[in-house]
């Protein structure tokens, strides 16, 4: 059954090979699948197998060596830097695995980041989404605090809500559970899936714990830098029109 | 570069942050800027000082005419080798020094801007004699009125006049009055050197506090000292003052093109005096040059350090989205700043120490009481010590700005 929906991203045919001097590390090979709207998707594989350079593809913050790369129906492959940056400025967020907040600011100028970039009057309007989200996250006491006052895994809450803030059509966290111990990790999972499903953002997320791979939408395997599968892409909710 | 928003709040967060590497860093910025100001200032004012002692009293540019050296014969271009000259060597009697057309020129050089004062002079050495004692002394002989500007010699009067002496009375200085026993309204006689006889009455007195004004100089009206040296209606010079003394050689050799005169500057007369001065500038001008690049330095180490410690909130931002150029503004902004706050404390230190200094008054060695410091804030050099200041700032932020804006996300993300 073909999809009419416009993906939030695609990828096609896409390779990577490392080069380094005489050194050639082929690392991805013909990898393509497409994201669609509000799809929870979880990256699998072991060490090694090329998880966080597919991210980082998706990401544009590595180049593809072939293949391309669509972000809701437009190619970015072939963008210089400057329109790189401005394609992840508008449209994508980023979760790390560690949250690397800005020791300077506050827990809520943290959050809004990537709106001051856009300027004064996005940041301003997207405030108070973002404190009801940091709110929502049990942050609501401590949104004048700077990061060091929090723990690690409220850390990496606030990561996450920071991510949501330029309203972005995809959300990339490369193992952002795994700098934490389970308990925390699970608080962080278990907002990120909960975000997706109120928000209709797709999520993208690399991990090595089966449990949350589990109660992904969808899952994509990857072995050897080759997608050994590629999910299946949760149906359209065709009844929602 | 790129200012917003954005970039701006961000390097003024970072040093807010980081206050205490700031502050130290605006205070390396203060003290060069206040060195700047204060140097300048005090080292000119006694610069200035030393001038006006040795040029304080003569015009800046004399305008005199052409010397017309003769030539022997046996000089002359075109002489076959191993002639034979047979004569007698004598002196020739040499071209009058003077100038007969000197009211236009005068006039010529009233209308240039540059010339503060234009002042006709016959100058000359006359005999004066006092009963039966005589002395060679300098004469100079002026439009008193036009001259004092050059000479200042009004405020420095013990007795009667000298911007209004009227012809037929001489200005004298206090030592050569105390040595033939002069006093206000004695008769003179001078003598000139074709013997040329003048009586005339002491208008004034004065006590300069420069030796040569006050020991062998005396002032006339113009006109007596033109029938004193059988002039006619030509004069021996015209002195020029302008504006900055220290560009009268570039102004003189300016001039030097456009008159048929020969045209001296008071520092081709005074080249020690000139060249003591340019050593101590250029001296002063290395230290400066030193602090400035120390205070460049100072910045630069410091956002150096804040480039590396930040090594991995920069990467992020990038990866959220900031551009290059953002990344690089936010830390030129930071030298900047660095560097103007650092103005804004050097320069009112700076003037708060030079007016303290202003206000000291000590007694002279002729037991007057004046200032210690001859100082006159110049706004003009607070405007380029703060430009110099902040021009530093900006090109020591310049490289690790770049850096930054050159750090890659995706070694931050591996977490390398
Ligand atoms: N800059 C690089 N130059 C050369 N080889 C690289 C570079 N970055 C990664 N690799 C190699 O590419 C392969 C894939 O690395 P990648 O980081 O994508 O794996 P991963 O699936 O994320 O692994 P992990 O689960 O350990 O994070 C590895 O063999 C790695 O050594
Ligand atoms: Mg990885």
């Amino acid at each position: 059954m073909a999809d009419t929906r416009t993906p939030v991203i695609e990828l096609a045919g896409i390779g990577k090979t490392y080069v380094s001097g005489d050194v050639q590390t082929p690392v991805l090979f013909d990898v393509g699948f497409r994201i669609y709207p509000g799809e929870f998707v979880a990256i699998v594989g072991g060490s090694g197998s090329g998880k966080t350079t597919l991210l980082n593809i998706m990401g544009l913050l590595d180049r593809p060596s072939t293949g391309k790369v669509m972000v809701e129906g437009r190619e970015v492959s072939n963008l210089d830097e400057q329109g790189r940056a401005e394609v992840r400025r508008d449209r994508l967020g980023f979760i790390f695995q560690f949250h690397y907040l800005l020791p300077e600011f506050t827990v809520i100028e943290n959050a809004l980041m990537p709106c001051r970039m856009k300027g004064p009057k996005y940041e301003a309007a997207e405030e108070p989404r973002m404190r009801a989200l940091l709110d929502l996250v049990g942050l609501g006491e401590k949104l004048r605090n700077r990061p060091s006052q929090l723990s690690g895994g409220q850390q990496q809450r606030v990561a996450v809500v920071r991510s949501l803030a330029n309203n972005p059509a995809l959300v990339l966290a490369d193992e952002p559970t795994g700098n934490l111990d389970s308990r925390s990790g699970r608080i962080v999972f278990d907002l990120m899936k909960s975000l997706s499903r109120e928000s209709g953002i797709a999520f993208v997320m690399v991990t090595h714990d089966d449990d949350f791979a589990l109660e992904a939408d969808r899952v994509i395997r990857i072995r050897d830098g080759r997608i050994e599968s590629p999910g299946t892409p949760r149906p359209a909710p065709a009844e929602a029109t | 570069m790129k200012l917003s928003y954005f970039t701006l709040s961000v390097a003024l967060r970072h040093l807010r942050y980081g206050v205490g590497q700031s502050l130290l860093t605006i205070g390396v910025v203060a003290i060069s800027v206040l060195l700047i100001v204060y140097l300048r200032t005090t080292i000119g004012g006694s610069q200035v000082r030393i001038v006006q002692n040795v040029a304080g009293a003569i015009p800046h540019i004399i305008v005199e005419p052409a010397e017309r050296t003769p030539i022997g014969a046996w000089n002359l271009p075109g002489n076959a080798p191993d002639t034979l000259f047979v004569g007698e060597a004598s002196s020739l009697p040499r071209a009058q020094d003077k100038i007969e057309d000197w009211k236009q020129w005068v006039e010529a050089f009233g209308k240039d801007p540059q010339f503060t004062v234009v002042s006709p002079v016959v100058a000359g050495n006359v005999f004066l004699f006092r009963g039966a004692r005589r002395q060679a002394v300098r004469m100079a002989a002026v439009v008193p009125e036009i001259h004092d500007a050059i000479v200042d010699i009004e405020v420095d009067l013990l007795e009667g006049n000298f911007k209004r002496l009227p012809p037929g009375e001489v200005a004298i200085g206090f030592k050569l009055a105390r040595k033939f026993g002069i006093r206000l309204r004695d008769k003179l006689r001078l003598v000139g050197p074709g013997d040329r006889t003048l009586t005339v009455t002491v208008g004034g007195i004065y006590s300069t506090g420069a030796g040569a004004l006050d020991d062998d100089q005396l002032f006339l009206n113009l006109r007596d000292g033109q029938s004193l040296l059988e002039l006619g209606s030509a004069i021996s010079l015209i002195g020029l003052r302008i504006d900055d003394l220290f560009q009268a050689e570039a102004v003189a050799t300016a001039l030097r093109s456009r008159v048929p005169f020969k045209v001296r500057s008071w520092i081709t007369d005074n080249p020690s005096v000139f060249f003591t001065i340019d050593s101590q500038n250029q001296t002063i001008n290395l230290v400066l040059i030193s602090t400035i690049i120390a205070a460049g330095f100072g910045i630069a180490s410091v956002l150096i350090l804040s480039v590396t410690t930040k090594f991995r909130e920069i990467g992020i931002l990038k990866a959220m989205g900031a551009t290059p150029p953002e990344i690089q503004t936010i830390f030129v902004i930071e030298g900047f700043l660095l560097a103007v706050v650092g103005c804004l404390v050097g320069i009112p230190a700076g003037i708060a120490l030079l007016k303290a200094l202003a206000s000291i008054r000590v007694p002279g060695p002729d037991g007057r009481i004046r200032e210690l410091f001859l100082i006159e804030i110049d706004p003009g050099l607070l405007a380029f010590a703060a430009g110099v200041a902040i021009t530093v700032g900006v090109i020591a932020a310049f490289f690790p700005a770049r850096r930054a804006a050159k750090i890659d996300p995706m070694s931050v993300i591996r977490g390398s």
